[in-house]
């Protein structure tokens, strides 16, 4: 009887971070260089056309927001395509089978998602960094919102990679949720830059949080506590990771 | 240890409205080798699905040694080794390192999974292949990687859902030798199969599924001896009709 559990969990994320090493001209390189085109353009030819920003340069002040897309994008892609294909051509059934505790596979599969995230995250950031010559405010902070984020939208991957029946549900919640609040959750402006009824209404959007803690994190500059990013963040991962744990107790969309 | 391999109790499944499993009761000695026929859509493939944990199951008890498939979860999937009937290898490794990952995946260490699948992959002709990717082999070699799959982390029960379906007559008989070798050494074997020459070639005993309900659990002899030629002549009728097609 063996009983190394451990070993089995390690084996899951070292399959997992393969898999999408084996990809990285899919899954790593193409963040980078719309990051980097996002800076050229933005930065080096309209950017002077547009003021300053709390003191910040126009680019400077989206740049958080630019690298949090990518990690986005990247952690809920890996854990969405994923597990939709294994359930697709039924591989996923090789873990199911195996000693490993529906905590220990959802953990492997969050880990795998996440470090795709920061992988790409961190790429990201360097390139930013060096073409705007932009020191980092607070490494801490930086990486702590990098993670949360990427733990938030690992599990979001998850839940949609079980839920969905057909690709094209897997862009739906990127499409129709992701994107629009992307764009309403204050990457591109300053919420005081907004009217009164539409401030209140950003304060109700997950990634106005995430901007915030995160641009605090290498610009130093937040518009509302960064205590209260960090704990709606925090929760959203918990209830997240939990209820995608409970998805596969129940073998939901993974068992007949 | 206990005695009993497998003893399912009662046990129900329903796919919707669809009663598929209607109360079956069954208990498999540890070192048997069982064989477990009956009709295209009579349950086979679901009740061994529920051993596994692919399936759940509607009412009833099931245990593998004694321990509780669902309770115990971790234990028994330690327990089985399963060769499904439909192919499922991650078309993103290499068969070779499908295998190591799943040997990990068992809690193998590394030393130990690579010896076992060069081992495994020697024995069922498939070293040559070992760096293809497993969607690219033709079928035959596909069911052996399915076998090897099932066998890498040496489990106590395997279980082989038609494991001969679709395969030549030479690595038929190959594979039966193998398994007989298994079964000898002190394995449990439950497979599930068409072909009457299988069941009477490797079976000590065999169960007929027929609408949902175990219509008869013995030996072979007695089985074909109670049902007087009627029940079997519908698997000769069957065997002989897969083998020429
Ligand atoms: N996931 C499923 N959903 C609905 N019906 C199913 C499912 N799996 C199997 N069935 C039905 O259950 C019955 C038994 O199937 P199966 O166990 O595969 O039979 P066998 O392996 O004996 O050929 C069939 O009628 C089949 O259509
Ligand atoms: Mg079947």
């Amino acid at each position: 009887m063996r009983n190394h559990y451990w070993i089995s969990l390690w084996t899951l994320i070292r399959r997992e971070i393969a898999r999408f090493m084996g990809m990285r001209n899919m899954t790593i390189f193409p963040q980078m260089i719309s990051t980097a085109l996002y800076i050229i353009i933005f930065g080096f030819s309209l950017g002077g056309r547009i003021k300053e920003i709390h003191g910040f340069h126009y680019i400077e002040f989206i740049f958080p927001g630019l690298v949090l897309m990518g990690v986005i994008t990247s952690s809920y892609n890996n854990a969405s395509n994923y597990l939709f294909m294994a359930r697709y051509d039924t591989s996923i059934q090789d873990i199911l089978l195996t000693p490993l505790s529906y905590l220990q596979m959802v953990f492997a599969f969050t880990i795998g998602s996440i470090i795709r995230g920061l992988i790409v995250g961190v790429l990201v950031l360097a390139t930013g960094c060096i073409l705007l010559k932009l020191p980092i405010y607070s490494m801490a902070a930086t990486l702590i919102f990098l993670l949360l984020t990427s733990l938030i939208f690992a599990s979001f991957g998850i839940i949609t990679g079980l839920w969905a029946e057909r690709w094209e549900d897997l862009a739906l919640f990127i499409n129709y949720i992701v994107t629009p609040l992307n764009f309403l959750g204050g990457i591109f402006y300053s919420i005081d830059m907004l009217p009164p009824w539409w401030r209140h209404l950003s304060l109700l959007n997950p990634i106005f949080y995430m901007v915030n803690g995160f641009r605090y994190g290498i610009l130093g500059f937040n518009e509302i506590p960064l205590s209260i990013s960090f704990a709606l963040m925090s929760a959203l991962s918990i209830f997240l990771f939990f209820w995608t744990v409970y998805l596969f107790k129940i073998g939901y969309k993974l068992k007949t | 240890m206990n005695p009993f391999a497998l003893t399912i109790c009662n046990l129900h499944k329903n796919f919707h409205s669809l009663e598929v499993l209607k109360g079956i009761n069954l208990n498999i000695k540890s070192g048997m080798f069982f064989g477990l026929l009956g009709p295209n859509g009579a349950g086979k493939s679901t009740t061994i699905n529920i051993l596994a944990g692919l399936t759940l199951k509607s009412k009833g008890d099931v245990k593998i040694f004694g321990y509780d498939i669902e309770k115990d979860y971790k234990t028994v999937r330690q327990f089985i080794g399963l060769s499904q009937q439909e192919f499922n290898l991650d078309r993103f490794f290499t068969l070779h390192d499908l295998l190591l990952y799943q040997g990990g995946l068992y809690g193998l260490r590394q030393t130990e999974v690579k010896k076992r699948v060069e081992e495994l992959l020697q024995r069922f002709g498939l070293w040559e292949h070992r760096h293809q990717k497993p969607h690219r082999l033709s079928g035959g070699l596909k069911r052996r990687a399915m076998i090897v799959k099932a066998l890498i982390h040496d489990p106590k029960i395997l279980i082989l859902d038609e494991p001969t379906a679709g395969v030549d007559v030479e690595l038929r008989h190959d594979l039966w030798n193998y398994l007989k070798k298994l079964n000898r050494e002190g394995k449990t074997i439950i497979l599930t199969t068409h072909y009457l020459e299988e069941a009477k070639t490797l079976c000590d005993e065999i169960a007929i599924l027929l609408e949902g309900k175990i219509l008869i659990h013995d030996s072979i002899e007695k089985v074909i001896e109670h049902s007087k030629g009627d029940l079997i002549n519908y698997f000769i009728e069957e065997d002989q009709e897969q083998v020429h097609a």
